[in-house]
């Protein structure tokens, strides 16, 4: 009989020791440790635990947990059935108000009819935004949507194809997708697919279809802030524009004007072309120095070292033909004060215009302009 | 004379284009501190601003609120501030009527507290007004509902539509409690992309919105900031913000006057759920005080602060970024890094590239094999702004270049980061944390 008394009293012990609330603590806390190992048994403990009961304050949690993690593992119809577990509880605003968003997200892609392309979409977009070459991601990405032009993510697919040509270099197919994807998105409020293939024609270049496409957008349903920043960065490339092919002419003039008049000062195009083979002194004085900077640039950022070095290349040039030509004018007559400050002077425009040039060809105004309102960048 | 009066022209011009201050009231711009007795903390305008003082009852042509957006100075599970301009620069009447509740309807909002007014200089003809309401002594992770404006001498009154908050949970109490943070930033110049990305937050539920700085492309364009403020309200409406100081903020008085944030609104911290924010300004206006005053500050809050469960740390320029661009700040790294080792941050949340880019666990410029001690750089500074190249270090674990915004999982025993782009789609590449 003590020993019976005995016993229940251990029971009883044991049963009040088992608190729901801390067991599901510790459970939590076990799926938490399996999730951030990224083990695919989390989402499963996550369930068990929202299945167990009686109800802790961490069953709604554990819904929400497995259903965020069902979600980044692209298993929808499981996220879809894991979130309708915490809306059905319904014990933390919050919770619902999130587990009501990933809903509306996952049911607006179309339901479960397109579970599976979309979770082929999500892989091939990392796969062609990732580290490697995406170039076999995209063909395939563009076999999906061709495949499944209903698919309510197509335009998202088609735009992230024209991205990634356009990151490839391979600017026509690029625009063929940007032009697929901007037609499609023809209805689309806000008509940002349109804008992105605006901002696309402006970086390639192509500002009269650029032009084109701008006035063309549907004036009710643009964002008009989008398309007033569109506007702008097209006026910017036009202006830039203008002064590149300036630039360009006035460079071109200057050479032509250079070799002309030191013609006429040795006598022939032979004895000109004899005295351009040779490197005058100049290039012997920069070009180790051009060599020099550059190799010092290298390991800092690549793109301030490909400028280094194409300013380098331009002003060797530049000293070379300067040079040159100083040489063919003292053949024909002593350098006078005022021809060579003429001369200093035009080579100094066309190194700036050089400059420039390369600055501008490498999308560095931008930079230059935060560096000259901002101070130097930090290093 | 005539040479007299062509110099004067162009000083009459200015004047004419730039409005007479004076039509304002008695604009004095060297800013001012007013003290908030419910909340036991006060509200400090800088130079260029107006000395904040309470709203009076006067309406001007167009009072209608507009751009309204919340912050934080206090306590944020007890403390709100809700700040917002009118449709023209003269309202001066400045209220707030709210109640416990989430989705109430303006007539259930029983409680009104007047609010405050101060006018900044700034581009444009008139210098804008900012309106600010203070709620203190508030439930700890309460939804309320509320809506702003004011009432004139006539009785007239123009208020915004109703809004939900939600205050920030009291952890002790709620040990499963779990806080989501937005984080986001570098939106300038891209605000049909930042529209996008406030769609995507939004149905995600976030707390608390993380801004890494660069809203604007210069600080002092107002023009730039209503944009900004405009295509956020549908979410800064319901969710507070905190920013970090970029450096196209350029330290102008509008980014101070228009974001309500702790302390001197650069170098701060907070409690927000599990996690400890610290922010700070890698951007001052003398670089010596990177490694000087601010690097005390920002030490001082990760020291008050070394209990707490998660630490996050959120400036603009990346230590770590494998972008063409910017690329990674050395001198960042030679003022800061030591603290950040020194506090076992575990998260470092930047922008400024605009790209986005996960580190692997670092120690002292050294990779690590866990993350148990060790700090996480992330750089999403893809809001909208033109973005540029990535690239790979030995430090990069992912990077890509893509509009980007991210939501940050704050438990107590878990911090997740989860990424996506500003369509939606996830970035396979986030973060992930348990403390035992």
């Amino acid at each position: 009989m003590i020993w019976r008394v005995l016993l229940a009293l251990v029971a009883c012990a044991a049963i009040a020791s088992a608190d729901p609330e801390t067991d599901a603590d510790a459970a939590f806390r076990r799926a938490g440790e399996l999730a951030a190992r990224s083990d695919p048994a989390a989402i499963t403990a996550f369930e068990a635990l929202g299945a167990a009961r009686p109800i802790t304050r961490w069953t709604d949690d554990a819904w929400a947990e497995a259903a965020r993690l069902a979600e980044n593992a692209r298993d929808y119809a499981r996220a879809r059935r894991d979130y309708l577990q915490v809306v059905a509880l319904g014990t933390d605003d919050r919770l619902v108000a999130r587990a009501r968003g990933a809903l509306a997200r996952i049911e607006e892609l179309g339901g479960e009819r397109w579970d599976a392309v979309r979770a082929a979409h999500e892989r091939l977009a990392s796969v062609v935004n990732g580290d490697g070459d995406p170039r076999s991601g995209l063909r395939e990405l563009a076999e999906l949507v061709r495949a499944n032009p209903a698919y309510p993510r197509a335009n998202v697919a088609r735009l992230t194809i024209a991205m990634g040509w356009e990151s490839e270099g391979d600017r026509e197919t690029a625009l063929g997708w940007f032009r697929a994807a901007a037609d499609a998105g023809r209805s689309e409020p806000g008509q940002h697919v349109r804008l992105e293939y605006v901002r696309a024609l402006v970086r390639a270049g192509e500002l009269a279809d650029a032009d084109l496409e701008l006035s063309s957008l549907d004036a009710a349903l643009v964002d008009h802030g989008g398309a007033r920043q569109a506007a702008e960065a097209l006026a910017a490339a036009h202006h830039g524009r203008k002064i590149r092919i300036g630039l360009a002419l006035a460079l071109a003039l200057l050479i032509a004007a250079g070799a002309i008049v030191a013609r006429r000062e040795v006598g022939s195009w032979r004895a000109l072309a004899k005295i351009f083979a040779r490197p005058p002194l100049e290039v012997w004085f920069l070009a180790p120095l051009a060599v020099l900077l550059a190799v010092v640039a290298w390991p800092g950022n690549p793109l301030v070292a490909r400028a280094v070095r194409w300013i380098g290349i331009a002003g060797v040039a530049t000293a070379w033909l300067s040079g040159s030509l100083l040489e063919a004018a003292r053949t024909a007559s002593p350098l006078r004060t005022r021809r060579t400050l003429l001369h200093v002077l035009l080579v100094i425009a066309a190194v700036g215009a050089a400059a420039y040039l390369v600055v501008d060809g490498l999308g560095l105004l931008g930079l230059l302009e935060e560096t000259w309102r901002g101070g130097p960048a930090m290093q | 004379m005539r040479t007299l009066s062509l110099l004067a022209a162009p000083l009459v011009l200015v004047a004419c284009v730039k409005g007479n201050p004076t039509d304002l009231g008695e604009f004095v711009g060297e800013g001012g501190t007013y003290h908030i007795k419910d909340c036991g903390y006060d509200v400090t305008t800088r130079y260029g601003a107006e000395a904040p003082k309470p709203g009076q009852p006067i309406f001007g042509p167009d009072p209608t609120p507009r751009l309204v957006h919340l912050g934080i100075i206090g306590d944020p599970k007890t403390t709100i501030v809700a700040q917002w301009r009118t449709g023209d620069e003269v309202t001066r009447a400045s209220q707030i009527r709210f109640a416990k509740g989430a989705d109430l309807q303006a007539n259930e909002l029983t409680e009104t507290r007047e609010g405050l007014e101060f006018a900044y200089d700034s581009t444009g003809a008139v210098s804008p007004r900012m309106h600010q309401a203070h709620l203190c002594e508030l439930e700890p992770g309460t939804a309320y509902s509320y809506q702003v404006g004011g009432t004139d001498a006539t009785g007239r009154q123009s208020f915004s539509p109703v809004y939900t908050f939600h205050t920030a949970p009291d952890v002790i109490a709620h040990p499963d409690a779990e806080v989501v943070f937005g984080f986001v930033g570098d939106s300038r110049g891209g605000y049909d992309v930042w529209n996008m990305l406030i769609s995507q937050l939004s149905t995600r539920s976030p707390d608390l919105i993380l801004f890494s700085g660069d809203a604007v492309t210069i600080g002092l364009t107002q023009l730039e900031w209503e944009e900004f403020f405009a295509r956020a309200e549908p979410l800064f409406a319901r969710v507070p913000f905190v920013s970090a100081h970029g450096n196209h903020e350029v330290n102008a008085v509008n980014y101070y006057a228009q974001i309500a944030m702790p302390g001197d609104q650069e170098n701060f911290g907070l409690d927000y759920g599990f996690a400890h924010v610290t922010v700070g300004n890698d951007t001052p206006d003398d670089i010596s005080k990177l490694a000087g005053e601010f690097k005390t500050k920002i030490d001082a809050d990760m020291t008050k602060s070394e209990a707490a469960r998660w630490k996050l740390f959120m400036h603009h320029q990346p230590m770590f970024s494998a972008s063409t661009r910017h690329g990674p700040s050395m001198t960042l790294q030679d003022a800061w890094l030591s603290t950040v080792d020194k506090h076992h941050i575990d998260l470092v949340l930047n922008g400024h590239d605009h790209d986005y880019e996960v580190s692997k666990p670092m120690i002292n410029k050294q990779v690590q094999a866990s993350s148990a001690n060790a700090t996480v750089f992330v750089v999403a500074g893809g809001a909208g702004a033109e973005l540029y190249d990535n690239g790979m270090d030995f430090w990069t674990l992912y990077s890509e270049k893509t509009y980007s915004a991210a939501i940050i999982h704050v438990r107590r025993d878990q911090l997740t980061l989860d990424a996506f782009r500003q369509d939606g789609t996830p970035l396979p590449q986030g973060f992930s944390k348990t403390k035992p």
